[in-house]
């Protein structure tokens, strides 16, 4: 960075009034979804107060991200650094809408430990278009008064997905207002969020990568669908669970009526600010036995839209946000997971053991790489959903998996 | 006298002319682009080749869609005449200018100012099992015993659906009506009392003839913009439960921006506005015909 | 006799039953009044006593109905949110404004010449000018802005004026054209024999009569430009650019989601305020000007 101010300020010198100097300070265009704007927030400001070029944050709707960032990619009309929801980089990588960063990601030290998660979904035909940026990752959360109320210890957290079932029976037995467990019915992207992990814990895995893969394999999947199935006919959590698209799926666990939840990290930080009175703890999603445990590795990651008109400086900035600086200063300081794991232990999180534990779920989680993932997924009609709903509500286990399958590898073929 | 009335009709075209040329590049031109988009298989990530009809046979084999618009043209035959009955009603009972009646009148209006996905969110708010006042109110009112889950039938979804947009909207037909009434000459109507007719008469067969246009006119609004509803859906139902509240351009949606699919969105755009335009030329040649009585 | 004469007298006769004393049916009818503002306004009330409520009382479950303790953390967070609710206002505003004037400028004179002139395929050309409302506006939305990316016209506030001129501009012609009609011929033939040119006819003699309807266009082009929220983020691209839907739409959604419903609460209220603002100035105008103008 000194040689390219040095040399600005020697040409600038040299080239005397009849050439314009070239402009010493940039400013590049950042777009973030935001669901991610407060996290990018930390760490663009990080970036702006330590650095001549300045980053402009634009801040973009969740459901609008994809759509806005084609559309601008096609028209010429993008930013120079982008923020998005990792698990569209499939889609964005084959369309070669991003930069080619693998010659610069490699030979940086510090991205050999980010997460395998964020290099895996950030890899396509052998090279890299992104780095893990504002993680975000699935966790169990629990309600450790209503715990002590119900005769349970408050400092053992269910380790199955029985035990689960169990933990919520009692804690629904304490009265009509307290319910033992929550999830959002109808809202696919927190299911795939919370539920999946479960599943995949116990042995299955999800999504297929492809026409020839398979989905939704193994017992798990048919596990969790039965305990859920089971915990809903028995009343434990709440009816109107039923219909909520994502609406409540905070809400809910911060009135401190509800016993267990599936959640993200993302939440504590607003627990600890309106309800701080509530007291809970925080562990990774379990399988069907003890030992198994897993996450979904969320968040976004960042990349470079192909147009951007700042390359070098936004390869300079990825490089940035990877540094222990950045992580830690950028990131922990303000509650924020670091993309590297290596860091979870720091003297920010040290004051809080549950954040550290959301930190460590990243080492044990996963991320699905297959395109089309809003169609299999995230879509209000989605064969996900359909399979949830189905199993769940109406009580048709083993026929909605085997839909759910046929769908999925049906979407996967296209 | 002859070339006065061709200068005339020029003189026509001239002013129509800067509206037209406006349509015609910023509307018609992107349609065409459109026509042209649904004969390739474009994704939203670019890309694509030509295709030729393929899209609309896909149509033609799209249950979903077809499923879609069964439902969109039940919202639509049971909503229009819920806000023109209740509009019209509304109308005759705040048409006069009493302060009483134009509060009334701006409380009526007021929804209509809000934004469509607001209040549709607030809606979802307001009807929700766990954090909604509705319930709680129908239950503290004994009405019904315990919270209702609006959004996991069809049907209730349905209803809360068309109770809230019929709170959001049936201010527009109101005020449309209102003014139409208010425009009635008094004379006729002073007639009619002078010759004993009753209230109720007045508005049968006064009333009601004289507003047939403003009638015409705002059905054929407002059915369009059922016809073409979205977002209300989008934000309470999510088409659910199981796909049975999506609407045709929830459809399109879907297919468009969260399978990418352009080419064939496009094609199901044309379709729907091919019956859009089908409707609306019935619509207008019927109001045309009932100007000239 | 004028719009507001007519309108007076007109309303006396259609609902005064029997001279002016009061009777059991205005009571009635005062009660059926008050029944309405009642369910039409409690959401609105509502929403307003959970806005004041603190964030986390606003979610509560089960709800309350008056806030335990007044907080104005909801409005605080919208209106502090990323580029501040001033800028969002401001530029919604210019966009409103840009619309208005579009819509004003294009409709008056179409409906001009569709109401008084004997053009051949009239109703044609008002077909087409009535097409913009038939389309899914999601599907135009994509080509109309790659277009607008080749001319220079996104991240503008004149290109996306333009965009929400499209969709309003069916409805003010109608209501234009509707107006002109209504105006009696007389006064026409006598500009016409005082050798006024059709131009000036439309300048002196029908715009005058018309500014009702005309007030009526500009209220409606404001409320659907201030809420219109698709073409407002997918033309413009800086967040300093955004209009206040934009604004509404990322405060209240959080993650996989989750809605911030105190927020969401404060933003109902927030946006209600100058469309409030602007009917209510307008309401003397409105109602008129909507007499001349649907109406035969």
């Amino acid at each position: 960075m000194f040689k390219r101010l040095a040399f600005c300020a020697l040409a600038s010198a040299l080239a005397g009034p009849v050439f314009a100097a070239p402009a010493l300070a940039d400013t590049m265009t950042m777009w973030v979804r935001a669901s991610g704007a407060n996290a990018a927030a930390h760490l663009v400001d990080l970036w702006n107060s330590t650095h001549p070029d300045k980053i402009e944050l634009t801040t973009i709707p969740d459901n609008e991200m994809v759509t806005k960032l084609a559309t601008g990619v096609q028209a010429g009309e993008v930013p120079d650094l982008v923020s998005f929801d990792l698990i569209y980089m499939p889609d964005f990588m084959k369309a070669g809408f991003l930069v080619d960063l693998t010659a610069d990601l490699k030979a940086n030290p510090n991205y050999a430990s980010v997460a395998q998660a964020y290099k895996d979904i950030a890899t396509y035909e052998g090279k890299l278009y992104g780095a893990g940026f504002t993680p975000d990752v699935s966790i169990l959360v629990w309600n450790k008064d209503l715990f002590k109320k119900a005769g349970l210890d408050p400092e053992k957290p269910p380790r199955t997905i029985s035990e689960i079932h169990e933990d919520a029976k009692k804690i629904r037995a304490l009265g009509a207002d307290t319910y033992g467990f929550y999830f959002s019915g109808a809202c696919p992207g927190c299911n795939i969020f919370t539920t999946s992990p479960m599943m995949v814990a116990a042995g299955s895995k999800i999504l297929p990568a492809n026409g020839a893969d398979d989905a939704l394999t193994g017992d798990g999947v048919r596990q969790v669908l039965e305990t859920f199935k089971e915990m809903w006919s028995e009343g434990l959590v709440p009816k109107s669970a039923q219909a909520d698209n994502g609406a409540n799926f905070t809400a809910m666990f911060k009135t401190g009526k509800i016993g267990i939840q599936g959640t993200g990290g993302f939440l504590l930080s607003e627990l600890k600010h309106d309800v701080p009175d509530l007291n809970f703890g925080v562990t990774f999603l379990p399988g069907v036995q003890e030992g198994q445990v897993s996450s979904f590795v969320g968040g976004d990651v960042v990349a470079i839209p192909v147009g951007s008109k700042h390359v070098p400086l936004a390869k300079q900035f990825i490089a940035w946000e990877l540094t222990d600086e950045a992580q830690l200063d950028g990131l922990a300081k303000n509650n924020i997971l670091p993309s590297r794991p290596a860091l979870a232990d720091n003297k920010y999180f040290a004051a809080d053991p549950r954040v550290v534990v959301t930190a460590k779920a990243l080492g044990v989680g996963y991320v699905p790489w297959v395109y089309h993932f809003a169609d299999m997924v995230n879509s209000d009609s989605s064969p996900w959903i359909n399979m949830l709903q189905r199993a769940i509500f109406d009580g048709d286990v083993d026929g909605a998996i085997k839909e759910g399958r046929e769908k999925m590898k049906a979407i996967a073929a296209e | 006298m002859p070339r006065a009335r061709s200068l005339e009709r020029w003189q026509g075209w001239l002013f129509v002319a800067p509206a037209l040329v406006f349509v015609a590049v910023f509307v018609l031109a992107p349609l065409g682009q459109l026509v042209a988009m649904s004969l390739t298989d474009r994704s939203l990530l670019g890309g694509g080749k030509f295709v030729g009809f393929e899209n609309y046979l896909r149509i033609w084999r799209d249950s979903g869609f077809w499923r879609a618009l069964l439902f969109t043209g039940k919202y639509t035959l049971v909503l229009t005449p819920i806000l023109m009955g209740l509009g019209f009603a509304l109308a005759l009972l705040t048409v006069d200018n009493t302060p009483l009646k134009r509060i009334t009148r701006t409380i009526v209006f007021l929804p209509v100012v809000i934004g469509l996905s607001s209040s549709s969110l607030l809606w979802f708010w307001l009807l929700d099992e766990q954090v909604g006042l509705f319930n709680k109110l129908l239950v503290d009112l004994h009405l019904i015993r315990e919270p209702i889950v609006w959004f996991v039938t069809a049907d209730l979804a349905f209803w809360a659906v068309v109770i809230s947009i019929t709170w959001k909207v049936v201010g527009f037909g109101m005020v449309l009506f209102v003014s139409g009434i208010q425009s009635i000459n008094p004379d006729i109507l002073e007639a009619a009392v002078m010759d004993g007719a009753g209230y109720w008469s007045r508005v049968r067969l006064i009333i009601l003839p004289l507003s047939r246009r403003v009638l015409l006119l705002t059905t054929l609004v407002s059915a369009i913009g059922s016809i073409l509803a979205f977002d209300q859906f989008y934000i309470m139902t999510s088409g659910g439960p199981r796909g049975q509240t999506f609407t045709a351009v929830y459809w399109i949606y879907q297919n468009s921006f969260v399978s990418f699919r352009l080419g064939y969105g496009a094609a199901l755009s044309i379709v729907l506005t091919l019956i859009i335009l089908i409707f609306s030329t019935t619509q207008i040649a019927i109001a045309a015909r009932t100007a000239e009585t | 006799m004028t719009a507001a004469a007519l309108a007076t007298e007109a309303e006396a006769v259609v609902s005064a039953p029997h001279g002016r004393r009061a009777s059991p049916i205005a009571y009635l009818v005062a009660a059926v009044c008050i029944a309405v503002i009642a369910i039409m306004g409690a959401p609105m009330a509502l929403s307003f006593l959970a806005s004041i409520k603190t964030p986390a009382d606003a979610s509560a479950a089960p709800p309350r109905y008056l806030p335990q303790a007044l907080s104005f953390g909801n409005y605080d967070k919208v209106i502090h949110y990323e580029a501040g609710l001033a800028t969002y206002l401001a530029n919604s505003a210019f966009v409103a404004f840009l619309t208005i004037a579009a819509c004003i400028v294009l409709a008056a004179p179409a409906g001009y010449g569709l109401a008084r002139f004997a053009i051949r395929g009239k109703e044609i050309a008002f077909l087409v000018l009535l097409a913009p409302i038939m389309i899914p506006y999601q599907a135009i939305l994509t080509p109309l802005y790659l277009d607008f990316a080749k001319v220079g016209l996104v991240n503008s506030h004149v290109g996306l004026a333009i965009v929400h001129t499209i969709l309003q501009l069916p409805f003010s012609i109608y209501l234009m054209r509707n107006s002109f009609e209504a105006i009696p011929r007389e006064i026409e033939e006598a500009a016409m024999i005082d050798g006024c040119s059709a131009w000036r006819r439309l300048l002196h003699v029908f715009l005058p009569l018309a500014v009702p309807a005309i007030v009526t266009v500009a209220l409606f082009a404001f409320i659907n430009s201030w809420n219109e929220f698709l073409a407002a983020l997918i033309f413009m691209s800086r967040e300093a650019s955004f209009t206040v839907p934009i604004l509404l739409v990322s405060v209240r959604i959080g993650r996989h989601g989750a809605v911030d419903w105190g927020a969401l609460q404060a933003s109902v209220i927030i946006s209600i305020i100058p469309c409030l603002a602007v009917y209510l100035a307008l309401q003397r105008y409105y109602i008129s000007g909507l007499i001349s103008g649907a109406v035969k």
